[in-house]
């Protein structure tokens, strides 16, 4: 017993010891964690972000005041301060005097080179082409040759579409102004809109509770993908395993020192990601329950596991990180944590099938309140047991102490 | 010139036998193409599927009929609200409406959070015409909606190819030194060649055209897969393609240069390299668009070479738009970057390797 | 006092392909007594001890040890023995110490880190990284580990190959202490002098086999010779040394030394002076001195057993 242990204490040591480990177990997960949700956190909250448009009005000579008036909401938009943070458009308009067409030229450029995230053009003759609607109670549609109100932007862009659908709605509100103004709309007559959520949660939890699960389950896999048969690997390729093999020590308790220490780096790796993502990004996500302990557990197995086997099939560090690699696109992409998978071709499907982090990952989420679950329980729980049974058997069996060189 | 051919073929084979810098290179890009092609290319709009609740008796025809014109893809029927929620929850539909006479509530799955965004939206211009068919009325503003790009440029998975192709350059030139380089000197192999009349400049050329060979296959043959396998369109300018695989090999070279000076023991090189490329994936606009950074990051972004050069690769395969001095000023300043630093390399290799 | 046979090894086989590592050798391991396998790079000496510590396969032979005829070296067995393997490493993020705690555990009886680190001198260095250790440390922690469950056979695996003379010295104590304590130690080295000064069974092996075998004394006695007489050669052909046979046993000649045998010096030195005159040879660079295992080797093949 004591050398099991004595032999975890050293792979947890030696992780901590050697800089590089300890950063890509402990400060890597952290980093990927704090960035993801400053990026992601942002979308669909008012305040945190800027965007960039511009606005053209061709249409000044006007008699009728329509285009004045879109140009006006838009800077009221432009100037909304919301306490210290930026106004969710900032807006660009031509200097007065200067030529609306150069400027129209210089935007447009700027919008397909991602520079700007859309420009409104109100074209000569807008206002009276409103005014005939108006008047005739009637709307028309917009073309090259009929004036209408023009957003240029850069499809497939995400700052462009999501600022385009804000114009929209912008766009939407002024419409129902005017018709108002006209006396076509009666505004208090209009029909209410409410939001509701599903589930269990009463109202939408901050992005980071969706992210943290992800991010740990990430941890723990690298953990067992890359750190494993990186120890183990390099250790027998610098000849050091050797040396065991002339001792009463075996292949199998050897493996499972491992195993003690690599449960404690995921636990140690768990209490970091998880404090962070509490206590300085906000996270509301609670684990501790039952059934995520289990899950966490038979994660950090069904990873290790993973790494035996690579371990038992590699004969350098080398070949064994190439094929760390190549599994840990796959495996990590092809399950759902990051991406919905639906619809996919019977191939790529049969991967999502035979991949035990699509159990993990779905059973963590259902298990954390965050989603309902996709696969049933026993399913989610026998395809990861038999990854870890399969292939602690195969390490038990073929690991060799050194190969011939 | 004999000694550059035979490290030239010294160089392609033990280039070829390291397994893990033979990934990164070369097949790395292939299949992070294909996973995410198969994962990601069929999805170019996010689905909307709509449920529909009619909790009232009163028919209203024209709701169904703008439920269908909303930019959902479709709309499904369901007799409860129940049994609408429970669906969202499964995820069968995306979002839910209910119509009770009076109001319209939209339900949403609290776990979808960026989803969501673009069904409120949705949910928002349903209303507003539901509001404007109730009362009888026309919109009155004719909009127009103009793209100013190419057509590549509308879909994320083409954005992302020229990104991917970039990150594998940036891997190649940098690994090349701070990995290939620092383990050769690491060794002493490095010392056992100085001692002869072997020129450095040999060497380095030869390790130079050896990747810069391979990475110019590698994003070939990706170019070729996804336009053959997921249908993306490029309009390749074959002469800045191939300057920019160039001249941005031999620029991150010069980086590698940079950290391998840097970093006291030549074993350590490769790992802070490896690290330096990880967290330039990260924040330069391959994976995740950088407009949603905030602004400390969009600013750290802009420092990055990975950046520019992943931008201007998509100036270069016709995805995206971008000032031709610009490009030729990102090109120029990889090429410099190399250059300038290749005497430091040439005297780097040369030092003896002190314990 | 009878010494008991710790281990028997008969006719032990181990071939690669048409390369036969171990032709077929016999011999025996005595209690408290230091056995050594001398021979040149190549021979089969580490193959040998390979497979008697159980981490390679024989092709054919038998093994006895500690009584028992052994197929493979089983748990049991690896309890009682102490290796120190040619080639291997520690993790090099460990302490000296970190080092020998690990290794005491995998036995049932094990001396504390602290008692190994004084026997082999390192004990200022019980802190210090692997990595930061000079060759000769790593090997003196070697050694320690290799003997940290208190064996009772000691396989040392050329203990002392790369390290300077100062370190060979300290390994020479710790053999020698190991000896005193009724440990049977089995040595293989490619030095000359190792053997002589650690040895109190020679077996010399060339080519896979056993060529030699017997104390350094009476290996040497073998020779017949009592002194030999160096010199330096100085292009002197095989006809010029004819004339030397008939005043002493025998003539060797090297590309750099000519070695003479005699059993009766003065007569010998005496030819040899009249002779250097006759062929100009300067007699430069001149030693006499007692026969050695070299000397044997060479008698044997014809070669050095450095080459």
């Amino acid at each position: 017993m004591r050398d099991i242990l004595l032999v975890a204490r050293n792979h947890v040591v030696t992780a901590v010891r050697e800089k590089i480990t300890l950063f890509w177990f402990l400060i890597f997960p952290v980093f990927l964690l704090v960035v993801l949700s400053l990026i992601f956190g942002q979308i669909g909250q008012e305040g945190e972000i800027s965007f960039q448009i511009a606005l053209a009005n061709a249409d000044q000579a006007s008699n009728a005041p329509f285009s004045a008036i879109i140009e006006a909401a838009f800077d009221e938009v432009a100037e909304l301060p919301a306490s210290g943070r930026e106004p969710l458009f900032q807006l660009r308009k031509p200097g007065k005097g200067s030529d609306v067409n150069a400027f129209i030229e210089a935007q447009l450029t700027a919008v397909r080179r991602g520079r700007l995230a859309a420009l409104i053009v109100l074209p000569h003759g807008l206002g009276e082409a409103i005014q005939r609607n108006l008047m005739t109670r009637s709307s028309t549609q917009a073309s090259l040759d009929a004036p209408g109100v023009e957003i240029h932007f850069s499809e497939g862009n995400a700052a462009s579409d999501m600022s385009v659908s804000i114009i929209d709605q912008i766009l939407s509100g002024i419409d129902r102004e005017i018709l108002a103004q006209g006396g076509a709309y009666d505004r208090d007559a209009a029909i209410p809109q409410y939001k509701a959520w599903v589930g269990t949660m009463s109202e939408e939890a901050p992005y980071v509770d969706f992210l943290l699960p992800g991010i740990v389950i990430m941890g723990f896999f690298m953990n067992g993908l890359f750190g494993i048969p990186g120890a183990i690997l390099f250790s027998r390729d610098q000849l050091v395993l050797r040396r065991y093999w002339v001792t009463p020590l075996t292949v199998p308790r050897f493996l499972a020192g491992i195993s003690v220490g690599h449960l404690v780096l995921c636990v140690v790796q768990f209490a970091l990601v998880y404090s962070v993502g509490r206590f300085a990004l906000g996270a509301s996500v609670s684990f501790a329950n039952v059934e995520t302990a289990l899950v966490l557990l038979l994660a950090a197995a069904t990873f290790m596991a993973f790494g035996f086997l690579i371990a038992a099939v590699s004969k350098t560090a080398n070949s064994g990180m190439a094929i760390a690699n190549i599994l840990n696109m796959p495996m990590m992409f092809l399950s759902g944590l990051f991406f919905p998978i639906a619809g996919l071709p019977f191939v790529i499907r049969l991967i999502v099938f035979v991949n035990p982090v699509s159990y993990l990952a779905d059973r963590l989420r259902a298990s954390l309140d965050v989603s309902v679950a996709a696969y049933p329980a026993l399913v989610a729980v026998l395809v990861p047991a038999g990854w870890v049974l399969l292939s602690a058997a195969i390490a038990a069996w073929r690991l060799r102490w050194d190969v011939g060189r | 010139m004999r000694a550059f051919a035979a490290l030239l073929k010294s160089e392609t084979v033990i280039f070829l036998r390291d397994k893990a810098a033979f990934f990164f290179t070369f097949l790395f890009p292939l299949i992070f193409i294909l996973i995410f092609g198969f994962v990601m290319g069929d999805v170019d709009e996010p689905t909307a599927r709509l449920g529909f609740v009619r909790a009232s008796a009163v028919a209203e025809p024209a709701l169904r009929d703008i439920l269908e014109d909303s930019g959902v893809d479709s709309v499904r029927d369901y007799d409860s609200e129940r049994a609408m929620r429970d669906a969202v929850l499964g995820r069968e539909i995306d979002f839910g409406v209910v119509w009770d006479g009076n109001a319209l509530e939209f339900h949403y799955s609290p776990s979808r959070m960026q989803e969501n965004f673009a069904f409120e939206q949705m949910a928002n211009g349903i209303t507003d015409a539901f509001n404007l068919e109730a009362q009888n009325v026309e919109p009155v503003l004719p909009i127009l909606y103009v793209h100013a790009g190419t057509e590549a440029s509308t879909r994320w998975f083409n954005q992302m190819v020229p990104g991917i192709i970039a990150f594998s350059i940036l891997a190649s030139g940098l690994f090349a030194v701070s990995g290939h380089l620092t383990a050769m000197k690491e060794r002493r192999t490095l010392d056992r060649l100085i001692v002869t009349p072997m020129p450095p400049v040999a060497l380095l050329a030869a390790t130079a055209v050896v990747r810069l060979v391979i990475v110019y296959l590698s994003t070939l043959i990706t170019l070729g897969i996804s336009v053959l396998v997921f249908q993306l369109s490029f309009s390749v300018d074959w002469t800045a393609y191939t300057f920019l695989v160039i001249c941005s090999t031999v620029g991150m070279m010069g980086l590698g240069t940079v950290i391998a000076l840097l970093v006291r023991k030549p074993s350590s090189a490769g790992n802070v390299a490896n690290v330096l490329a990880m967290i330039m994936m990260f924040l330069s606009g391959i994976y995740f668009p950088i407009e949603f950074m905030p602004r400390f990051l969009r600013a750290i972004s802009l420092a990055l070479p990975l950046r520019h050069l992943a931008e201007a690769m998509r100036f270069a395969t016709g995805v995206d738009d971008m000032a031709t001095l610009r490009f030729w000023i990102i090109v120029g300043c990889f090429l410099a970057l190399g250059l300038a630093l290749f005497p430091v390399l040439a005297r780097y290799v040369v030092r003896p390797q002190r314990n | 006092m009878a010494r008991e046979t710790l281990m028997r090894v008969t006719d032990l086989v181990k071939h690669y392909g048409n390369v036969r590592a171990v032709d077929g050798i016999s011999f025996a391991v005595a209690d408290a007594a230091v056995f050594t396998l001398l021979g040149p790079n190549g021979a089969g000496k580490t193959t040998t001890l390979e497979i008697l510590e159980g981490i390679r396969e024989p092709d054919d032979g038998t093994i006895e040890v500690f009584g028992q005829r052994l197929r493979r070296v089983d748990r049991a067995t690896k309890e009682r023995f102490g290796v120190l393997l040619q080639e291997g490493n520690f993790e090099p993020y460990l302490r000296c110490r970190e080092v020998l705690t690990l290794f005491a555990s995998f036995f049932k009886n094990s001396r504390s880190p602290k008692e190994m680190l004084e026997r082999v001198a390192l004990t200022e260095k019980a802190n210090t990284f692997v990595k930061n250790l000079s060759g000769g440390q790593k090997q003196r922690l070697a050694i320690a580990a290799a003997l940290v469950n208190d064996p009772e056979l000691v396989f040392l695996d050329e203990p002392t190959t790369g390290l300077d003379p100062q370190a060979r010295r300290n390994v020479w104590s710790v053999v020698s202490e190991l000896k005193s304590t009724g440990v049977a130690i089995i040595l293989t080295t490619h030095y000359m002098e190792e053997a002589e000064a650690l040895s109190d069974h020679v077996c010399i092996m060339d080519h896979g086999r056993l060529i030699a075998e017997g104390s350094p004394r009476e290996l040497t006695a073998q020779l017949g010779q009592e002194t030999i007489i160096e010199f330096a050669a100085d292009g002197a052909t095989d006809e010029d040394l004819a004339p030397l046979s008939a005043c002493c046993k025998g003539v060797r000649r090297g590309s750099e030394l000519i070695a003479v045998g005699t059993t009766d010096l003065v007569k010998t030195m005496e030819a040899l002076l009249d002779w250097s005159k006759t062929k100009r040879n300067a007699l430069a660079n001149m030693t006499v001195r007692q026969p050695n295992l070299e000397d044997v080797f060479l008698s044997l093949t014809g070669r050095r057993l450095r080459e």
